[in-house]
């Protein structure tokens, strides 16, 4: 992104027309980032709240105040409770290596706070990835315009991953296949040359019925699957239980729709699968990713450039994760708590040796983005409760804190960024000065490290250096790279073989036990864990449940087979995906934003529309035991039968309600890495 | 929502904004383009590009302008895609002129 600056002021933003994955563009939620910047609500003062928690009614104090009146606070709760009292919540509503992540880790390990288990995205598919191939950055996204069949899996890559449409839309053109695997008819799902509906949460059915295929129809490439996997005549075995006519019955998919699957995907080399987000949120959503990482070593799809899976570059950079978390200051046996859960650790109603008695959230608004949405207001309207919040705006979650501090945006500080989408470092060069007196994350936790009297200089670097110290600059992969090179260009690539020569797997080379695709998972013997990079580093308190060593079909959680009262009294499926126009719930208070994304509404197939005398544009209540939300009604084709489709990221203040798909959404975790389950939940649509 | 071309497009054509659709949402006749609102995904990338601004982010859209929302949903329905660069119309510069751009 290019920031144009005229007497002090962002004035405009731009994609930068030379970088090879984005080429000049930007996107939906981007476009105007000068308008969040320059938004006459920014929050840009400390401020107290005046009036009850929710009412969102504050007054400015300063700085000092504010800092000693946490510190104040903080101590007391230490003396009286322990640090664990203390519960940090944050995750990424700001990037960079300075900034993002990781930035309080080392204060709240330092603290002895509990132990934030951040499992928002790819928790389940990290874990699940990490058993079967290792931490290996997989496919290049730029080597999908190589590749001659792409399956686009549970991606909405339009709306989500845009900057890398144009590699698969060349590959398209070069004549590859592409297919569209969603429940719901996304525009790439328009733009595919397939589009397979599948129910939500029942694609491992289908991925495990390809690999019966496979494995029957003599389709496996064998010198691969010799050379390079361990564990294939296990998994051959296993796999006969999943028949296409099986996974037709789970999946909604026609067998033959599925074998045809299953041999284009085999014939058809290089093969490319493209997984998103959203894959893991439902019951058996960890061991789904199992499946689906398994699949290229089966068809030796990781041979040629343009082949394998691509799941997250993020494994691609090497970061210097110990040194960001400094999981070593942490007291050995520090609680954890899983974010997915904070309503419930705020009411009570999760077992804690100790309660909660302070939060101090920062990068994040969980009121919108975390399940169970009734308790956590109960939570935050705790009048013991000391919530401390840096934000930007007023959120719904700011309302309910007694001490609202100034954050900066990304255009008032300086950062280092790895990418979540391609393989280039970038730098976050500072635009303009900090608007009021908002600070950036770095120097609030250097404010607050001094107002608990840290004596370790390591809380005190200032940004240059935490830039300095967050890569292993002697890896492979930096080489040529220096702080001085990324601030003269804004980006670089990492030192590895350019798009079209980037096969890392031709030849096995897997960073897994056995350096091998592991079919049968090694790992899985350790039971159930989160990637520590999503706890602040801590191993701590690992889940440890049974894991599957074969990929295995896990059915949701919530269906008619396996909760039918359930079913019978809400039948239809909610997904909340993730709004075109948002992140998360970053910019529902902008108006354009808001504009282009239109008022929280939820997409019905018309034949449940009409079932419920719901017409276009009805106003209605989408509600299941957990809670109810009112949305607008867009009846469409979109949606398939039986799924109704609510983008998320709406603000409970400006909903008609005051509820969001959050309300609805469960806490039950998926079975790899402590993931969501917000695809595997039933509720019912009526008009309001 | 979607970004529209209004106005300025006519008589122009100038054609840049199709080498860097990445969903190639274009549509057009020999007199000038039309964008397919329901493939747009509103990246933006064709306003800066477009020599005579005639395209529109359609929360922008000055009152005058809004006719051009439905406009190119029709049109765009209509008429093929367009996703190769041409010459502009023989007026192109003659209008770029009079447009003040």
């Amino acid at each position: 992104m290019m920031v144009k600056v005229k007497d002090g002021k962002v004035t405009r933003v731009e994609g930068n027309p030379s970088h090879p994955f984005t080429q000049g563009r930007l996107c939906a939620k981007t476009n105007h980032y000068e308008e969040r910047v320059n938004h006459a609500e920014r929050v840009l003062y400390p401020m107290r709240r005046v009036g009850p928690k929710g009412a969102g009614a504050f007054e400015r104090i300063s700085w000092q105040d504010a800092l000693s009146e946490i510190s104040t606070r903080w101590r007391g709760i230490i003396a009286e409770h322990g640090p664990t009292a203390i519960l940090p919540y944050s995750y990424l509503g700001t990037q960079g290596l300075v900034n993002g992540l990781t930035v309080g880790d080392p204060f709240f390990n330092k603290l002895g706070a509990t132990v934030s288990e951040r499992t928002f995205c790819d928790s389940a598919a990290c874990t699940a990835y990490i058993m079967t191939v290792g931490p290996t950055p997989g496919m290049d996204p730029e080597s999908f315009q190589y590749s001659k069949l792409i399956i686009l899996w549970a991606c909405n890559m339009l709306s989500t991953n845009a900057h890398m449409w144009p590699f698969v839309e060349k590959a398209q053109r070069n004549g590859a296949k592409v297919i569209v695997i969603d429940p719901v008819r996304t525009k790439g799902a328009q733009l595919a040359d397939q589009h397979i509906r599948i129910k939500p949460g029942t694609d491992a059915a289908l991925a495990l019925a390809m690999m019966n295929v496979i494995v029957n129809e003599n389709l496996v490439d064998q010198d691969y699957v010799d050379k390079y996997t361990v564990g294939y005549e296990e998994l051959k075995a296993h796999v006969q239980r999943y028949t296409p006519e099986f996974a037709a019955e789970e999946t909604g998919v026609d067998a033959q729709v599925i074998r045809t699957l299953a041999r284009e995907y085999a014939a058809t080399q290089p093969a490319a699968i493209r997984i998103g987000v959203g894959i893991e949120r439902s019951a058996g959503g960890g061991q789904l990713v199992r499946a689906l990482t398994s699949l290229p070593a089966l068809v030796g799809a990781w041979r040629k450039t343009g082949g394998g899976i691509l799941q997250l570059p993020l494994w691609a950079f090497p970061i210097n994760w110990a040194g960001l978390h400094r999981a070593d200051l942490t007291p050995p046996g520090t609680r954890v708590i899983n974010q997915w859960h904070l309503g419930r650790a705020l009411t009570g109603e999760l077992p804690l040796d100790k309660p909660v008695q302070s939060l101090f959230v920062y990068n994040s608004n969980p009121v919108v983005v975390a399940p169970d949405q009734a308790a956590l207001l109960k939570g935050l309207s705790r009048d013991d409760l000391f919530t401390v919040v840096s934000e930007h705006f007023i959120t719904d979650t700011a309302r309910y804190a007694d001490l609202l501090l100034p954050a900066t945006t990304q255009a008032e500080q300086v950062d280092l960024m790895f990418s979540w989408g391609h393989f280039y470092m970038t730098h976050n060069a500072q635009s303009v000065e900090p608007m009021g007196e908002a600070v950036s994350n770095s120097e609030l936790f250097r404010r607050l490290a001094k107002a608990m009297d840290f004596d370790d200089p390591f809380f005190y670097r200032d940004d240059e250096q935490i830039m300095q110290d967050s890569m292993l600059w002697d890896n492979p992969a930096m080489a040529g790279i220096t702080m001085e090179t990324l601030r003269a260009t804004g980006y670089m690539r990492l030192t590895m073989p350019a798009p079209e020569a980037y096969a890392p797997h031709a030849e096995g080379n897997f960073p897994t036990p056995s350096g091998k695709v592991e079919l049968k998972a090694s790992m899985a013997a350790g039971g159930n864990f989160v990637l520590p990079v999503f706890r602040q580093g801590s191993n701590d308190h690992q889940d440890g449940s049974p894991v599957d060593a074969l990929p295995t079909y896990h059915a949701r959680h919530e269906s008619a087979t396996k909760t039918p009262e359930l079913a019978a009294k809400f039948p239809l499926s909610m997904m909340s995906p993730k709004s075109h126009a948002f992140i998360n719930s970053n910019y529902p208070n902008i108006k354009r934003q808001f504009a282009h994304q239109g008022e929280q509404f939820v997409m019905i197939s018309p034949g449940d529309a009409a079932q419920r005398g719901i017409g276009q544009n009805a106003v209605v209540k989408v509600h299941n035991a957990r809670g109810a939300f009112t949305a607008v009604a867009r009846v469409t084709d979109d949606a398939m039968p039986g799924v109704v489709v609510a983008p998320l990221g709406y603000w409970v203040d400006k909903t008609r309600s005051h509820a969001t798909p959050a309300a609805l959404n469960p806490t039950a975790f998926a079975d790899l890495g402590r993931a969501p389950t917000f695809s595997d939940n039933l509720v019912e649509v009526s008009l309001a | 929502m979607t970004h529209v071309v209004t106005a300025n497009c006519d008589q122009c054509r100038f054609t840049e904004c199709v080498t860097v659709c990445p969903v190639a949402c274009f549509r057009g006749d020999g007199t000038r383009l039309y964008i397919e609102p329901d493939l747009c995904v509103d990246c933006g990338a064709c306003v800066p590009i477009c020599p005579v601004h005639a395209i529109v982010d359609s929360f922008d859209l000055l009152p005058d302008q809004e006719v051009w929302l439905e406009t190119n949903r029709t049109q765009a329905k209509l008429l093929p895609n367009v996703r190769e660069r041409s010459t502009p119309l023989a007026t192109a510069a003659q209008r770029q002129a009079a447009l003040g751009y």
